[in-house]
């Protein structure tokens, strides 16, 4: 239970620092479209891969949410 | 062309009509009516969120918003779904162990229980009323002008929204909520089958992803980074937009009601996953579509974008599956809307339960009806608007997390700056006061300001003592 609030405590920091991420230069310099990445412009690809990662962090929260604990009570 | 929407209108139509009658129950109580009998599974579940969540705004909006602002729309919408769906987890959760052994009947009346104040679920309902009335509209007119474009001169334009509000009505009164479920996993469906079709086209006219970009650049180079051609997609722009997308699943009833009567709790988590997966396939077209749009039609206007882009530079069978689709896309998620309103009025009724659905869906009707006037009058940017209605209801957040959260007896402060903000935020928009101060956008200074009320609130609340039998106390 203890090693799943940290996991959970982790995701959460892991979600925010994406999303703090997002909007400094590095991912959305302001009219910079390079580097390209197999023709997609910068912030473009940088910030798919963001919400990539924000997907995977929530399916990984999924796991070790220590709310599932309790599923079985839940109707 | 109208051959085939004949077709895929009947079979769209029957499909309805199927859902509608498989969810008619007779003799069935408001709790069935009202929130499907809160057994919705992982499949349902996804379709009906996602369907309730992709609406007009982003079939007929983001290809717009794309056109007009470059790639920055991405980040404007997917990135702030992306971390909505974890948010959901996270308040889905927290509001699912709330409701659990109470009837839930809306976020007012939740919230009005959980501040011991009545005043706290009028003001979350004045918020919705007045936030999520005109994004139904303008929606209706979505439809209506779509409509107007494939059947020119047919109908006028209030026609058309009439037809739709008439729909929604009958089919949503026929089965409540679980019709609009089902109707919604048809209509979600569809739409990201359609979407992807017309969005494969478009990419189709430019041979593959890096030549279209490679042509963008040669059009108008600033589509290609932020903020964008006209500069709006700022940081400070996003973030605001990130904070009011966030606060979707806590403060738009119809996605509260969603996790709520999610099956289990371990189904609305897979569906918070699964609706990341939706968000990214179903905004990824939309990308192609609006890059289209900036190539050829970048002079044209919305209403000539959209009939040009959808209809006439289709396949007779493309268009016709576009209609449809249009139409699923807007009919499901303004049906999701008015319902919830629908179902936050029940939240504050007081009386027998007879009376109570009565005037629950009296209250339905009205909303309708107000909601087709406003698709009347209503002229905005699609995307613009819908903006404008998260952030409007977003000013709720703190205060419905707070009641949510807090284990203590907390201040009723935060209801009463949440009215204040929401009538600055008001008084903004109807250009009495400014919208910057100090360089910083009004909805951000009111998400900040409400948030770090109830920060500290929760602080300096009463810790709630448990009764205990041996003190007697």
């Amino acid at each position: 239970m203890e090693k799943k609030r940290l996991y959970w405590k982790i995701c959460c920091i892991a979600a925010i620092f994406l999303c703090i991420l997002t909007f400094t230069p590095l991912v959305i310099p302001q009219g910079i479209a390079t580097p390209e990445l197999a023709g997609v412009p910068y912030s473009l690809w940088t910030s798919f891969i963001i919400t990539v990662l924000l997907v995977v962090l929530t399916y990984i929260g999924t796991r070790v949410h220590p709310g599932m604990q309790n599923e079985e009570e839940d109707v | 062309m109208i051959f085939w929407v004949w077709v895929f209108g009947l079979i769209y139509a029957g499909l309805l009509v199927f859902a509608s009658l498989k969810s008619y129950k007779k003799n069935r109580s408001s709790e069935e009516f009202m929130m499907a009998g809160s057994n919705i599974g992982l499949t349902l579940g996804v379709l009906t969120f996602a369907a309730a969540l992709f609406s007009t705004f982003t079939f007929l909006g983001m290809p717009d918003f794309f056109r007009i602002n470059g790639v920055g729309a991405w980040i404007f919408l997917a990135v702030s779904d992306g971390a909505m769906v974890f948010l959901l987890l996270w308040f889905g959760y927290h509001i699912r162990n709330k409701v659990k052994g109470m009837e839930f009947r809306g976020v007012s009346g939740l919230i009005t229980r959980c501040y011991e104040n009545k005043l706290a679920g009028y003001v979350f309902f004045l918020s919705a009323f007045l936030f999520l009335i005109p994004y139904v509209g303008i929606q209706i007119q979505g439809i209506a002008i779509f409509m107007d474009a494939a059947f020119p001169g047919s109908f006028p334009a209030w026609g058309w929204s009439a037809g739709i509000v008439l729909i929604m009505l009958i089919y949503s009164e026929i089965g409540g909520l679980k019709a609009i479920i089902f109707s919604d996993a048809i209509q979600g469906l569809l739409l990201l089958v359609v979407i992807w079709i017309i969005g494969w086209a478009c990419l189709n006219h430019f041979g593959g992803i890096g030549p279209m970009f490679d042509k963008i650049g040669t059009v108008q180079e600033d589509l290609l980074s932020t903020p964008g051609p006209q500069g709006l997609l700022t940081p400070q722009f996003l973030i605001a937009s990130l904070i009011a997308i966030l606060m979707i699943p806590v403060t738009q009833p119809q996605f509260t009601t969603r996790i709520v009567v999610m099956k289990s709790m371990k189904t609305m988590q897979l569906m918070a996953v699964s609706l990341g997966a939706f968000a990214i396939l179903v905004i990824l077209p939309t990308i192609f579509i609006g890059m289209y749009g900036a190539d050829l039609y970048s002079e044209y206007g919305r209403d000539e974008f959209f009939a040009n882009a959808f209809l006439y530079d289709q396949p007779d069978a493309v268009a016709a599956l576009a209609i449809i689709g249009l139409i699923a896309a807007g009919l499901s998620t303004t049906n999701a809307q008015i319902f919830a309103l629908g179902s936050e009025l029940r939240g504050l009724l007081r009386g027998n339960e007879k009376s109570i659905m009565r005037n629950t869906k009296i209250g339905i009707f009205v909303f309708s009806v107000i909601a087709f006037f406003f698709s009347i009058i209503v002229f905005d940017q699609l995307v613009l608007l819908a903006r404008v209605s998260f952030a409007g209801t977003g000013i709720m957040g703190p205060m419905i997390i707070l009641g949510i959260l807090s284990d203590r007896k907390v201040s009723p402060a935060i209801i009463y700056l949440s009215l204040v903000g929401l009538i600055v935020f008001l008084s903004s928009l109807a250009g009495f006061i400014p919208d910057m101060y100090f360089g910083l956008r009004l909805d951000l200074i009111l998400f900040i300001i409400l948030g770090l009320v109830a920060v500290i609130s929760h602080l300096t609340g009463k810790k709630l003592q448990l009764i205990s039998p041996e003190t007697d106390q």
